[in-house]
């Protein structure tokens, strides 16, 4: 069996599964932030006398907010802590950082386990071994909650193995960006992806954790990088990496892939390193090479967002902190930074940002005429500094 | 499990961030459906009817697990909800809320908008009545019927207590 076979029939009490059946299987954690943790508590307290049957596999992350800006968003974060207190489960409050890099910082996924979240990101606990699915609201509160299990479809699995050695200046950020353009949004709908090949195997678990994250797009049910060959794949796709230049994911969709010198001069009042994807320690080292000597162009505005309380500690031991602050970037908490702009992100029409994030798609931060391009830390760096899309400084 | 109904039709790669965007999510449902794919046809959250049948292309519903967005086109009163191809999350909640969904690869060649639709979710048949076009495109699995039989996955959870208990 594949490795989602292996997990889901485990966890389901049975000997094989084959893909297409629907198993219901034991649910080893549940991860809410703030947006889905509100919708889901209240679809819960829809149900009469309804209790949390296993409360310490339940985490709550508020990551969409660092501090409430308005008195309706306050009301919601008290409800969510308050929900939190009674039934038991962990919270990590605001500025704890980003739900996932909490997630695995706090050590609260083990490989095998079956992890499940309404954040469409969610596959990206696939990194360290897991069963991780994105669920919807009725799911969790309806059968996760009450029962500690869901119901899944045993997908098929794609590998995909990536061998090649990458040009200098090209980051696992742009061959995972790359890999989206080459196969298309959604068109491994349903898919559990298994990365693999010389190129994956070398890369350290912060830099494999970028192909589920932004692979999610794919339409992928699931995904697994940790390198683990298993059974026998329904297909398999092979990739070069050798020839593949930084990419930029243009709006509207993540799959508008471009290289980043088809699109070099696209000026930017707003720069940031932050989201499911970024603010990771390796993304703000990155930058602050990119920005010694240097400064930002006085038309940008540039954020950092550390993926974690963890993340900004060790930022600031190896001296970042203040060579970026000191470079012209402003620090902003531990949290998901500018994604769906709930705390900080939102634009006027006609604005444009470059970031880390993981997701483009208009109005999700102010205007639908206000712009999101996503590209490598190195891309966004380089670009904060000349105002203009580049991958690099002086080119 | 047949519905006939108005075609709205919608395009390709359309997330859920479309459907409720992130400014009305703490907002109550009958103010978030008003504004329901607001962005891309302003006459559809203003005129669409009860019955009526949505009609999208490819990965319609990416981006977000979260109902919410499911919910909002289920308050518009549509009767189902058909596309070239669906984000998985918004497949499963379509069907976790009670919104009868069909994929069906190429209907939006088949269609336009206003066109009457005639969508058999158990079987996959298809028809557009203006035209005669038939298609058949995924039938839903008996699981899945099940939990629109039921009224979503709350209430089949709640009257089948040896499935999940």
């Amino acid at each position: 069996m594949n490795t989602v076979e292996k997990i889901l029939a485990a966890k389901s009490g049975k000997s094989t599964v084959e893909p297409g059946e629907i198993v219901i299987a034991d649910v080893d954690r549940l991860i809410m932030h703030d947006l889905s943790g509100y919708l889901t508590a209240g679809v819960f307290d829809k149900q009469p006398g309804a209790t949390v049957k296993y409360p310490d596999r339940v985490v709550m992350v508020f990551d969409h907010h660092f501090s409430p800006p308005t008195e309706q968003q306050a009301k919601v974060l008290q409800f969510n802590r308050d929900w939190a207190h009674k039934h038991g489960i962990h919270l990590f409050d605001c500025g704890s950082g980003n739900i996932h890099h909490v997630l695995v910082r706090r050590g609260l996924v083990e490989p095998g386990m079956i992890v499940v979240g309404s954040d469409s990101h969610t596959p990206v606990h696939g990194t360290a071994g897991a069963l991780a699915v994105a669920l919807g609201n009725d799911s969790h509160a309806g059968t996760v909650l009450p029962y500690g299990k869901a119901w899944f479809k045993v997908p098929e699995t794609v590998r995909i193995e990536l061998a090649g050695t990458p040009r200098p200046g090209t980051s696992p950020r742009d061959i995972a960006l790359w890999l989206v353009g080459q196969i298309g949004e959604g068109e491994l709908n349903y898919a559990s992806i298994e990365f693999t090949g010389p190129y994956v195997k070398q890369l350290g678990f912060w830099d494999r954790w970028l192909f589920p994250l932004l692979c999610v797009d794919l339409g992928a049910k699931c995904t697994f990088a940790e390198a683990a060959e298993t059974g026998d794949p329904a297909r398999v796709l092979r990739f070069e990496v050798g020839d593949v230049v930084p990419q930029v994911a243009c709006p509207p969709t993540v799959g508008n892939l471009k290289a980043v010198g088809e699109v070099a001069g696209k000026p930017f009042g707003w720069a940031e390193l932050g989201g499911h994807g970024g603010g990771r320690l390796e993304d703000i080292r990155v930058a602050a090479a990119v920005l010694r000597g240097r400064k930002v162009h006085p038309s940008v505005r540039f954020n950092i967002v550390p993926s974690s309380r963890e993340v900004f500690a060790e930022a600031a031991q190896e001296g970042l902190v203040l060579a970026l602050h000191e470079a012209g970037a402003t620090w902003f908490p531990p949290s998901t930074g500018s994604n769906q702009a709930i705390n900080m992100g939102a634009m006027a029409p006609g604005e444009a940002m470059i970031s880390t994030h993981s997701r483009n798609f208009p109005g999700r931060n102010g205007s639908p005429e206000a712009e999101m391009y996503l590209a490598s830390a190195a891309t966004v760096a380089a670009s904060a500094v000349a105002g203009v899309l580049t991958a690099e400084v002086g080119a | 499990m047949r519905f006939t109904g108005r075609c709205w039709k919608f395009g390709d790669n359309i997330p859920t961030d479309r459907l409720v965007k992130s400014q009305y999510v703490f907002e109550p449902m009958s103010e978030i459906v008003k504004h329901v794919l607001e962005d891309l046809n302003p006459a559809f959250p203003a005129e669409v009817r009860p019955g009526d049948i949505v009609v999208a292309g490819r990965h319609f519903g990416q981006s977000s697990g979260r109902a919410i967005a499911t919910k909002a086109l289920q308050a518009t009163g549509i009767g189902c909800v058909v596309a070239d191809t669906f984000a998985r999350t918004f497949y499963r909640n379509c069907f976790e809320i009670g919104l009868p969904a069909l994929a069906l690869d190429g209907v939006t060649d088949a269609v336009s908008d206003g066109d009457v639709l005639t969508v058999d979710i158990a079987t996959g048949d298809f028809r557009n009545e203006n035209t005669g076009a038939t298609r058949t495109g995924a039938a839903a699995d008996p699981f899945l019927l099940q939990m629109l039989d039921a009224g979503g996955l709350i209430k089949l959870a709640a009257a089948r207590s040896d499935l999940f208990a």
